[in-house]
């Protein structure tokens, strides 16, 4: 007898779907089945044709696919007593007997033939049918939406976007989006500023859907936030500053080619999803669970379209080459982000110099210009390195070590003209130090970083934050990503 | 409210879901109120005498009017208010397509920095109440008795004599600060 149930009962539960050839293999086995036992229910997930000659219950919604957890086709379950007691997948003669308790099954078919994938099972298929059938497990609040409502203007009018459209942060792509991390949805990731509200992985997840991330991202996004959290990453007074630096996030290590970053071409620009939406993903969070808002806490004067997403890869394709992260402390080939506080770029060109003290003195005098020409150890700065640049360097034997040594020695001046007052001008260092000679940066406060297509002989600075000019309070950060 | 989409919340959940409205202002005085009439009869009978009471008081006031209720009101219409007006009063909806209108509007304007209240019938509360909630805003209304198209003009107008308070000080911290103009309301 055929149940007309929709759910499975005691007795034989059968999941097939057409298009895979095990399940139409089977189809005798089947009706064989149905003929010689009382209760039997066939679910399709594709075509309740699946078996030709039963009445076959359509599960094209693969809701009783996804609560059975059916993971391939086909499969057969056993219930009794309202209790799942065996199941079997695939075509296997001895274990489709077990299952049964019926001899002789499927005589002239091979002994054994593997089944397909169930659909419940394909990419991106589950997340949706555990939103829609099961406990998607989150503990944000709910926001409905009305029938007539645009999910993407919601996101403007709940003020949740930088200005741009943000991807809805339904249930089936947030869960895809945890699928990124083996973290648990409740830990908490650290108070966001300025409001030092707390921030789970769970909440990182839904500002990284709505910045566009894919969760391979996901890992990077925490990372970032772990080093904004950082509290000598000064992620608070970064946020809420009238100056225009902003949180600038450099890669390293394999993950930035694994995720598809852009270390090359354009690397500081637009073009590439995983450079443009990592950087936007930690501004989403700062925005919407620290509650920093332009205009309100969010004080910028100007701010910058820097302050919309920067984050680019280093260019580790010469092996000569010390990477940042590995220059602040880390070993080479660890997956590490850097967060450095900064402004938009300042271009740098010289296609001029030939030689490597030519162009570390050509350098230096752009570098001289950061903040203000006359402000020295007020901010950092960082200098991101071209292939070209970089080749006439590496030419001369000069490493990372030696070409920063160069750069602070060339930007050394003498106090005099840089006080207060000094060449006319009221901006400048301190009147007490006109006696000195006068480095511009602290040692420890020149980024270089190389990245760039290889044609160009351009480069370029992004001047730091004047936080920075407090030394001990407010400095980069580099951390391991965690995968 | 039927449900087209259910997103989650990326905010800390620390503030209410509802986008706070802009503060109302500190005085009146100098400034400019838009009455915007959402266009349906009898709305400029009442819109008519607030005027007259706002004017009384030494408040400027502005006219705008929208060419259907049925509608959100026309951008030209909301780029002149934005330009010209510093707080907003939309009057006066008694159903339920201008309710929902006008609720956009007041939402519309708010946004660009325009504190307002929208004047509703007690019978559609409850629907500005849903539109407020879908849209995420938490807009400010004042509730006049329902119905109104069978009222008179006197009717009408006592309305707005006895509303006219409770509207200012939707959109002014201080709206008893104006003074009365002798021989006026």
């Amino acid at each position: 007898m055929l149940l007309s149930s929709r759910t499975p009962a005691d007795g034989l539960t059968v999941f097939v779907k057409k298009e895979c050839p095990t399940c139409r293999l089977i189809q005798p086995v089947i009706r064989d089945l149905a003929k010689r036992t009382n209760s039997i229910i066939v679910f399709a997930q594709d075509d309740v044709s699946a078996v030709e000659g039963l009445a076959v219950i359509d599960d094209t919604s693969l809701e009783q696919s996804f609560r059975q957890d059916i993971e391939a086709v086909p499969t057969i379950i056993r219930f009794a007593n309202g209790r799942e007691v065996d199941r079997t997948f695939g075509w296997n003669r001895d274990e489709w007997q077990r299952v049964t308790g019926l001899a002789d099954l499927g005589r002239g078919l091979p002994h054994m033939q593997p089944g397909c994938g169930s659909k419940s099972r394909e990419p991106g298929v589950f997340e949706h049918l555990v939103a829609r059938y099961g406990d998607p497990g989150l503990a944000s609040r709910k926001i409905e939406i009305g029938e007539w409502d645009d999910p993407i203007e919601a996101g403007f009018e709940r003020g949740w976007s930088d200005g741009l459209p943000l991807v809805p942060p339904t249930d089936e792509r947030i869960l895809r989006m945890l699928g990124g991390t083996a973290r648990k949805p409740d830990e908490i990731v650290g108070r966001v500023p300025p409001n030092l509200a707390p921030c789970t992985v769970e909440k990182v997840a839904i500002n990284a859907v709505m910045a566009g991330c894919k969760p391979e991202y996901l890992p990077v996004v925490l990372a970032a936030l772990e080093a904004a959290l950082e509290p000598i990453a000064t992620m608070h007074g970064l946020l809420c500053t009238t100056c225009s630096g902003s949180p600038i996030l450099i890669l390293n290590g394999p993950i930035a080619r694994a995720i598809g970053m852009n270390s090359g071409i354009n690397a500081l620009g637009q073009g590439n999803r995983a450079n443009a939406t990592i950087g936007r993903a930690l501004q989403l969070i700062i925005r919407n669970v620290g509650g920093g808002r332009p205009g309100e806490l969010s004080r910028s004067t100007l701010g910058g379209p820097h302050k919309y997403t920067f984050c680019f890869a280093e260019d580790e394709s010469d092996a000569e080459w010390t990477p940042l992260s590995v220059a602040r402390g880390l070993t080479r080939g660890t997956n590490a982000i850097t967060l450095f506080q900064g402004d938009g770029i300042q271009a740098f060109i010289d296609q001029r110099s030939r030689s490597a003290p030519e162009l570390a003195r050509s350098l230096a005098m752009s570098l001289l210009a950061v903040g203000h020409p006359k402000l020295c150890e007020f901010t950092n700065a960082m200098l991101v390195l071209s292939p070209e640049h970089y080749g006439i360097f590496r030419d001369a034997g000069w490493d990372r070590v030696r070409i920063e040594v160069e750069l602070h020695k060339a930007m050394v001046r003498p106090g005099k003209d840089l006080i207060q007052g000094a060449q006319g001008v009221g901006e400048g260092i301190s009147p007490s130090r006109a006696d000195e000679l006068v480095n511009k940066f602290w040692p420890e406060g020149l980024l270089i970083v190389r990245a760039g297509g290889k044609a160009g002989l351009f480069s370029a600075i992004c001047g730091g934050w004047t936080g920075g000019r407090f030394r001990d309070q407010s400095q980069p950060v580099t951390k391991e990503i965690r995968l | 409210m039927s449900v087209s989409a259910q997103l989650r919340d990326p905010t800390a959940e620390i503030a209410s879901e509802l986008r706070p409205r802009q503060s109302p202002l500190p005085t009146l005085e100098g400034k400019c109120v838009a009455l915007l009439d959402i266009g349906k009869m009898r709305g400029d009978e009442f819109i008519d005498r607030l005027e007259i009471l706002l004017n009384a008081r030494g408040i400027a006031t502005g006219r705008y009017k929208k060419p259907t209720n049925t509608r959100v009101a026309p951008t030209e219409i909301i780029h002149d208010i934005i330009l010209n007006c510093h707080a907003v009063v939309i009057a006066l909806s008694d159903c339920g397509s201008c309710t929902s209108c006008s609720t956009h509007d007041l939402f519309t304007l708010d946004g660009r920095g325009i504190p307002g209240v929208n004047v509703i019938t007690e019978e559609f509360a409850d629907a500005f109440e849903v539109q407020r909630c879908a849209i995420g805003f938490d807009g400010a209304a004042v509730v006049v008795p329902h119905p109104i198209q069978h009222r008179t003009r006197t009717e009408l107008e006592s309305f707005a004599d006895q509303f006219c308070q409770e509207i200012l000080a939707r959109i002014c911290s201080r709206p008893s600060a104006g003074r009365v103009r002798a021989g006026q309301t």
